[in-house]
């Protein structure tokens, strides 16, 4: 898959899922992932037997996570493509 | 709140500077250095070759990041950068456009357009980016800045996500322009289909990631500008600026 032109690093993601003892994670993926989310999905319910549910979604960035996931029981989100965002709170 | 785990999806190649770079960046004494998420961990080899060539490079932590040299597409508004150092070119690492061009939006207000050098590891070549680029898009925004002055009932877009909700800075439109009547609809991403069922607006202002109100420009038939542009858009159009000269050429 993805892996070989950009780490995946799906042992991160399966160590995070198992120190949080999350029963159910939700994937968002950037575009270029979309077509992996499959394979993303089976690793880490092989690895963890946790249900996933895969965010149809956008995935602009860091300032773009899915809303309403707590109605949905999601213990864990894991999201890739970027990393921690410092919001402005003073606008731009 | 629920847990949430960032993983950047790492490059897994060589990210170094192709020949095509090496000899085109000569020209420049001192660059700019910025990549996207992808690439920022993977430097070391750029800023060797760069030294090697005797190409100085300045760098920063824009506001939004959590690393040294990573740029984001929202960095479309050059102070975000905080850059202070003066330099000739930026320099780019990485695939695609929509990061860099974050660069070319971000000088529009300023007298001249630095070049963009991206150096694509991926592809192995060099691509040039300036004004070129964004020059219809900025004819299309300068005449929203027109609008949103002359307009008199001004719809303003907020998200509801979280990273990039502004609605508190966006009352502060009612203190600056009080003869304007200010309507605020809310939404997670902007639905620009629905823009048009609210036909008593006559003009837009979008406070959510600020690349909508450049990529998405011509979605907005009423015209739309930034949040930070309007409360400057009479300044902005008395510039000497990029955005200004553009829009007086004809295509």
């Amino acid at each position: 898959m993805t892996e070989k032109l950009y780490q995946v690093e799906t042992e991160k993601a399966i160590a995070k899922i198992k120190e949080v003892e999350a029963k159910t994670v939700c994937i968002q993926l950037p575009d270029g992932m979309k077509p992996y989310a499959n394979e993303i999905e089976a690793e880490l319910v092989r690895a963890t037997g946790v249900r996933v549910l895969i965010w149809l979604g956008s995935n602009f960035g860091a300032c773009d996570i899915p809303l309403g996931l707590e109605r949905m029981k999601v213990d864990l989100l894991i999201s890739w493509g970027h990393n921690k965002f410092v919001k402005r709170v003073e606008g731009w | 709140m629920v847990n949430v785990l960032f993983l950047d999806a790492p490059y897994s190649g060589k990210v170094e500077l192709c020949q095509e770079t090496l000899d085109y960046i000569t020209k420049f004494k001192k660059v700019a250095l910025y990549a996207s998420v992808q690439f920022v961990g993977k430097l070391e080899r750029v800023e060797e070759q760069l030294k090697e060539i005797g190409v100085e490079f300045v760098t920063s932590k824009a506001d939004r990041t959590s690393v040294k040299s990573q740029l984001l597409g929202c960095d479309s508004y050059h102070d975000s950068l905080r850059l202070e150092d003066d330099f000739d070119a930026y320099l780019y690492i990485g695939d695609g456009k929509f990061h860099p061009l974050a660069l070319v939006y971000g000088q529009k207000d300023l007298k001249e357009m630095k070049e963009i050098v991206r150096n694509d590891p991926l592809q192995e070549k060099m691509f040039l980016m300036g004004v070129d680029e964004i020059a219809g898009i900025l004819r299309k925004y300068r005449g929203s800045l027109v609008k949103f002055l002359s307009k008199s009932v001004v719809g303003v877009i907020v998200t509801i996500k979280p990273g990039q909700e502004q609605f508190r800075p966006a009352l502060a439109l009612e203190e600056k322009f009080p003869d304007k009547k200010f309507h605020y609809f809310i939404d997670n991403n902007v639905s620009f289909d629905q823009l048009e069922n609210f036909n008593f607006i006559d003009t837009w202002i979008n406070t959510s990631c600020p690349r909508v109100g450049f990529d998405d420009q011509e979605k907005f038939q009423r015209g739309v500008v930034n949040l930070n542009d309007a409360y400057f858009a009479a300044e902005i159009l008395a510039k000497g600026s990029v955005l200004n000269r553009v829009s007086k050429k004809k295509n």
